[in-house]
């Protein structure tokens, strides 16, 4: 039996498990950069499929591959780039888009309007439960194919769609096609910036309509930067340019998009330059990163806005002008100077300063902290005895939250208490089904940078993101009628309008505006972090 | 003996679907809304949500969601994530890094707890078994959500000894730190049962009777005092798996480790239930393989036990 | 402890094995030394006013990492909360905590571990693929689904965090408790106590559990000092205690992250974390070494 020689088996046990684990190892070097290429942490993409990537690891890495129809110029104007002309007729809804020729996907097909309308009519076609599917939703035909359940989660099922095309694409050449919206929409060249919008090659599909295999894992796109080698799942995928490339080239060679689950061992890279750019740097890092960084530390303006909302349900915030005296308690200088580091900048508008039509403090005194009028309006107005801000607590906001109970406990004296439920979805839950969950911590970031975009989904009684149900006809209105008017300086101004109304009614405290805080070694120069909080590729150098 | 291993053998499937489905069943009741996890905070549209809850059967009871599971594993086929992945795949990606993480830890926790464990019970009370005391306390003190950080931070970023954080096929090198983190989370343990049982054994009759008999002090601590005292340790490692795991959720996040450790922790938190459960499943079999090997020691170790 | 030299008189009363074992503990620094301070941080969890006057919930941010001053003998931390403070009115929670969850691992432990090991068979199948199943639930994922399911809205999440950390510890208890019993049946003086006709639970309580206690007890000491630990850790994952509720590991937790800028509010609940640890350790040390026959 084995039993007379435990020792030896305790050895050989040990030596294997050695064995074990020192080999097998070491034989493919860790991704840093060699030449002109350089290496940039992202986490892991939910997908590659532009028309299911939502996130913006996906995003950076899809700018890579792909060549957007319209970008954006310094003023947030949408500006041609892949597309050679886009014009509008009929008051706003039908869209004529005309590409520039001699454009190849990286497998040498070219790129004709059929690639688009594939692309899309796949993205919105319901069976195929895209992510970004709902971008396409102004499009004539999108409700064909995405039949809703008659009668939510009852146990009727929903009708299948009776077709997979969309009626509002249209084919007018190989390089031109035509797109009709089902209502009039003047801004929806800026939604076409979007990655959901990029143009799938016919060697994606498999047959109509289906995906092939693998693809999601080998893109072929459109843009500077083809796949070299395969998507290495939670590892890194890398980009090599595209040397038939016919539009803006980038001065680098080739970029890796190295995988982190956790965004502070990207930090710890970055110091140790073992990666060249991080987008965002962990507020836990920021204490130390103008120290480790020097220089290389920068901070760019972003889309996030950070607020708080009252849920309508609850009769103690009826009030707005309780509503206002709680805004009034907050210092937000204080708390994005020394809670956020200068990682976020105090709000004082409904709409973030990136979007044309912003104006800045539109909110007015009530976003001015002023702790004695603030209790002075609170107890005339009798505001509740105890204030609950209620924060999914996976999101890293329990620092801020506390900050800010804090704060309105020192200015109004009532007590102030920080409630944790364990996700986003618990606070969804617990809204729908009208729970006393206090005030709600709530935030958002652009899909195109339009007022509306903020508007809407926050505000609009059918918003998409408006989880605490506030409404008002007069609103809805504006919002409507700025989308609807001829030209985008006719929509701000309507826009504005209806942002005054929120600065009276006050359906939400606004806190905080995003800021990208970037960092990069000390390989690389000209970095640039754009308002998606993407790498700006075509500035982006190596240093000598 | 060749009955008892084909008993436990047959135990093993019982206590496999039993793991399984009490997971399953965790997983389900933590099921608040995976479609919406996914979309982080992003408004879902109805129609988005109604394609996927039909595709991975979510609006439907956990027995039927069990019983697609198991009817698709028993084919050979782990099932996709909600995120689209193959399980298998997943799972053949992320496996090695962590077999070669834990290992390691192992190794290193055994190595340190039978040495220093030995040694102070040989010297109980002296400078050495106190500072012992208190290295181990301190690292029992601090959870290793603070440990983990704070060695990358050190040895990784401060003094440059380590690099900062691995990779997939990170060498043994740059998996030696991470290794030291998690072999903390069992050696205190480790070390102080190994500590009392040698000290117990110390005083017992057959050692006095190797002594008189005039053995060198040497092989009676060695060979004698530690086999006897071997039973406990090797309970514990078998255990101590567990604890391991759990370390190796933060663990391998802190120092970007692909591994089950930190796919686990990502499916949990984004209620990826074909995810978890695939993790899992596998996790178990290693477990319940690693007690066998564990009972089948004891017998090696002590002539005393027998199996039928 | 063990001294070889006889007593100069014999005493004749009856010996109890708790009559012995307190003869020792008296004599044992240790004993004394580690129940004072268990003694001092109880007092502590109970009575923090007796400590420290200032209310550990005012904070203000114009205070963030200020030094030493006044009461406040620890400086203050990120949110400008005094630290002094908090970590006194902090070991209450963490202590409660860290005590029950020990308790309930333990008895859980004690029982299954013992009847398995004594019974074998059937039982002790049953009982270890019970204990395999719970070591094959991640902790993670245990602790999520539990907490999450066990609080209810507005409590500060003790009752749960207790409940989950013992529910989730207490394999490693029965695990030790087994295979102990295992080994002490087959020792030649059970097997003489059986065949005088003593009665299972004689046997089990009587003449095994005495000597399998010794490795139960050390599990149980640095149990304690992992689950004070573990609330730390779950703490950091969100699933914690809740809203204003004070800890040690909450304040572990948050003062973790801004380490490198202000060590000050990390090293001291850390500090008391350790010096708790530490004492009932060795405060179960020195009792096991009382109580164990075969140190005698």
């Amino acid at each position: 039996m084995l039993g007379k020689r435990p020792w030896r088996m305790a050895a050989i046990a040990a030596a294997i498990s050695l064995l074990v684990a020192g080999c097998g190892s070491g034989d493919s070097e860790d991704p840093t950069a060699a030449g002109n290429t350089v290496v940039i942490g992202i986490s892991e993409p939910q997908h590659l499929l532009p028309t299911n990537a939502t996130d913006s690891s996906s995003a950076q890495v899809l700018n890579s591959l792909f060549y957007p129809l319209v970008t954006f110029d310094a003023e947030k104007n949408p500006v041609e780039v892949a597309a050679e002309k886009i014009s509008v007729a009929k008051g706003n809804r039908v869209w004529t888009i005309k590409l520039k020729p001699g454009f190849t996907f990286h497998n040498g097909e070219p790129v004709t309007a059929q690639n688009y309308i594939d692309a899309w009519n796949y993205g919105a076609y319901k069976p195929n439960a895209q992510g970004g599917g709902y971008f396409f939703d102004r499009i004539a035909g999108y409700a064909d194919l995405n039949p809703l359940d008659p009668d939510g989660d009852g146990p009727e099922k929903a009708a299948e769609p009776t077709t997979n095309k969309m009626s509002g694409l249209k084919k007018i050449d190989d390089l031109t096609f035509q797109v009709t919206l089902s209502a009039p929409f003047a801004s929806f060249k800026s939604v076409i910036a979007y990655s959901v919008f990029f143009p799938l090659p016919k060697a994606a599909f498999s047959s109509d309509g289906v995906i092939a295999k693998g693809f999601e894992e080998n893109l072929i796109g459109n843009g500077p930067f083809k796949m070299k080698g395969s998507w290495v799942h939670d590892d890194k995928i890398v980009v090599e340019k595209y040397a038939d490339f016919k539009g803006v080239v980038p001065k680098v060679d080739g970029v890796t998009w190295k995988i982190y689950g956790d965004q502070m061992a990207a930090y710890a890279d970055l110091v140790d330059n073992n990666l060249d750019v991080q987008t965002t740097i962990p507020t836990d890092a920021l204490a130390n990163a103008p120290a480790d960084l020097g220089e290389r530390f920068q901070k760019s303006e972003n889309s996030v806005f950070e607020f708080i909302g009252f849920p309508t349900f609850l009769p103690q915030y009826k009030n707005p002008n309780v509503r206002k005296a709680i805004s009034m308690a907050i210092n937000r200088e204080e708390i994005a100077s020394q809670i956020f580091l200068g990682s976020r900048t105090a709000a004082k508008s409904f709409v973030s300063p990136v979007v044309s039509g912003y104006r800045e403090n539109s909110c007015g005194e009530p976003c001015e902290y002023n702790p004695t009028k603030a209790r002075e309006l609170y107890q005339q107005n009798g505001g509740p005895k105890e204030i609950k801000i209620t924060y999914n607590v996976d999101g890293g906001h329990k620092s801020w939250v506390d900050a800010t109970c804090n704060q309105i406990r020192a200015s109004l004296q009532v007590n102030c208490i920080g409630e944790q439920e364990p996700k986003f979805a618990v606070m969804q839950d617990k809204l729908q089904k009208h729970q006393d969950i206090g005030l709600i911590r709530l935030g958002w970031i652009m899909d195109y940078p339009l007022m509306e975009n903020y508007l809407n989904p926050l505000y609009g009684t059918n918003g998409g993101s408006n989880y605490y149900g506030w409404s008002s006809a007069a609103f809805d209105t504006l919002v409507k009628e700025g989308s609807k008017a001829a030209t985008p300086e006719a929509s701000i101004k309507k826009w504005q309008e209806a942002e005054d109304i929120l600065a009276e009614e006050m359906p939400v405290i606004p806190l905080r505006y995003g800021q990208n805080v970037y960092g990069y070694s000390e390989r690389v120069t000209n970095v640039e972090v754009d308002l998606f909080s993407r790498v700006n590729l075509y500035e982006l150098e190596t240093l000598a | 003996m060749f009955r008892y291993i084909v008993r436990r053998l047959l135990q093993m499937i019982l206590t496999f679907f039993g793991a399984t489905f009490v997971v399953f069943a965790l997983m389900f009741a933590n099921q608040d809304d995976p479609v919406q996890a996914l979309a982080g905070e992003k408004p879902v549209s109805a129609s988005l949500r109604e394609a996927l809850t039909e595709r991975y059967h979510l609006d439907e009871g956990l027995l039927s969601q069990y019983w697609y599971y198991m009817s698709n594993l028993l084919t050979g086929d782990l099932g996709e994530s909600i995120s689209g992945r193959e399980i298998g795949t997943l799972l053949e990606d992320s496996w090695p890094v962590t077999v070669r993480l834990s290992l390691m830890a192992l190794v290193i926790a055994a190595a340190l707890a039978l040495g220093a464990g030995v040694w102070s019970a040989i010297r109980r009370g002296s400078v050495f078994d106190n500072g012992i005391l208190a290295f181990t306390l301190l690292l029992l003190a601090l959870p290793i959500v603070v440990l983990a950080p704070v060695a990358q931070w050190i040895f990784g970023m401060e003094l440059g000894w380590f690099p900062a954080t691995a990779s997939r096929n990170a060498s043994f090198y740059a998996l030696l730190l991470p290794a030291l983190v998690l072999a903390t989370t069992v050696v205190a343990t480790q070390l102080r049962v190994t500590r009392t049982s040698v000290a117990e054994n110390l005083r017992a009759d057959y050692v006095r009777t190797a002594r008189a008999k005039g053995l060198a002090p040497r092989r009676v601590i060695w060979v004698h005092v530690l086999r006897n005292s071997l039973i406990p340790l090797v309970t514990l490692i078998g255990v101590d798996l567990g604890v391991l795991m759990s370390g190796a959720l933060v663990t391998e996040g802190v120092f970007n480790i692909p591994g089950v450790g930190s796919k686990l922790a990502q499916g949990i938190r984004t209620e990826d239930g074909p995810m978890v459960v695939g993790f899992v499943s596998v996790l178990v079999i290693v477990f319940l393989v690693m007690n066998l090997v564990v009972d089948l020691l004891y017998a090696a170790l002590d002539p005393r036990i027998r199996y039928e | 402890m063990s001294d070889p030299t006889l007593p100069a008189t014999i005493d004749t009363r009856p010996r109890s094995l708790s009559g012995d074992a307190w003869d020792d503990l008296r004599h044992s620094k240790i004993f004394w030394v580690s129940s004072g301070l268990a003694l001092l941080i109880l007092l502590m969890a109970f009575f923090p006013t007796l400590f420290t006057s200032a209310n550990p919930a005012d904070c203000t941010l114009s205070r963030q990492y200020a030094g030493p001053s006044g009461g406040a003998l620890f400086g203050f931390d990120y949110q400008g909360c005094d630290v002094f403070a908090r970590t006194i009115h902090g070991a209450g929670n963490s202590l409660w905590v860290g005590l029950l969850a020990t308790l309930l691992a333990g008895v859980i432990g004690l029982f299954f571990g013992m009847a398995a090991g004594y019974f074998g068979g059937a039982v002790d199948a049953i009982l270890s693929r019970g204990i395999d199943i719970v070591l094959g639930i991640p902790f993670l994922l245990g602790a999520v689904v539990f907490s999450g399911r066990l609080s209810g809205a507005g409590d500060d999440g003790v009752t749960a965090v207790t409940l989950t950390l013992g529910l989730l510890t207490w394999t490693s208890a029965a695990r030790v408790m087994r295979s102990s019993v295992v080994a002490a049946k087959g020792q030649d003086y059970v097997a003489a106590a059986r065949m005088l006709g003593a009665s299972p639970a004689r046997l089990m309580f009587r003449h095994i559990l005495p000597n399998a206690f010794a490795p139960f007890i050390v599990v149980m000491a640095l149990l304690l000092g992992a689950n004070i630990a573990a609330e730390a850790t779950l703490s950091f994952l969100g699933v914690g205690l809740k809203g204003d509720a004070i800890s040690w590991g909450v304040q572990i937790a948050e003062a973790q992250k801004h380490a490198r800028v202000a060590p000050a509010p990390l090293i001291w609940p850390s500090t008391f974390l350790a010096a708790t640890v530490l004492a009932f350790i060795m405060l179960g040390d020195a009792v096991r070494d009382a109580f164990d026959p075969k140190l005698r």
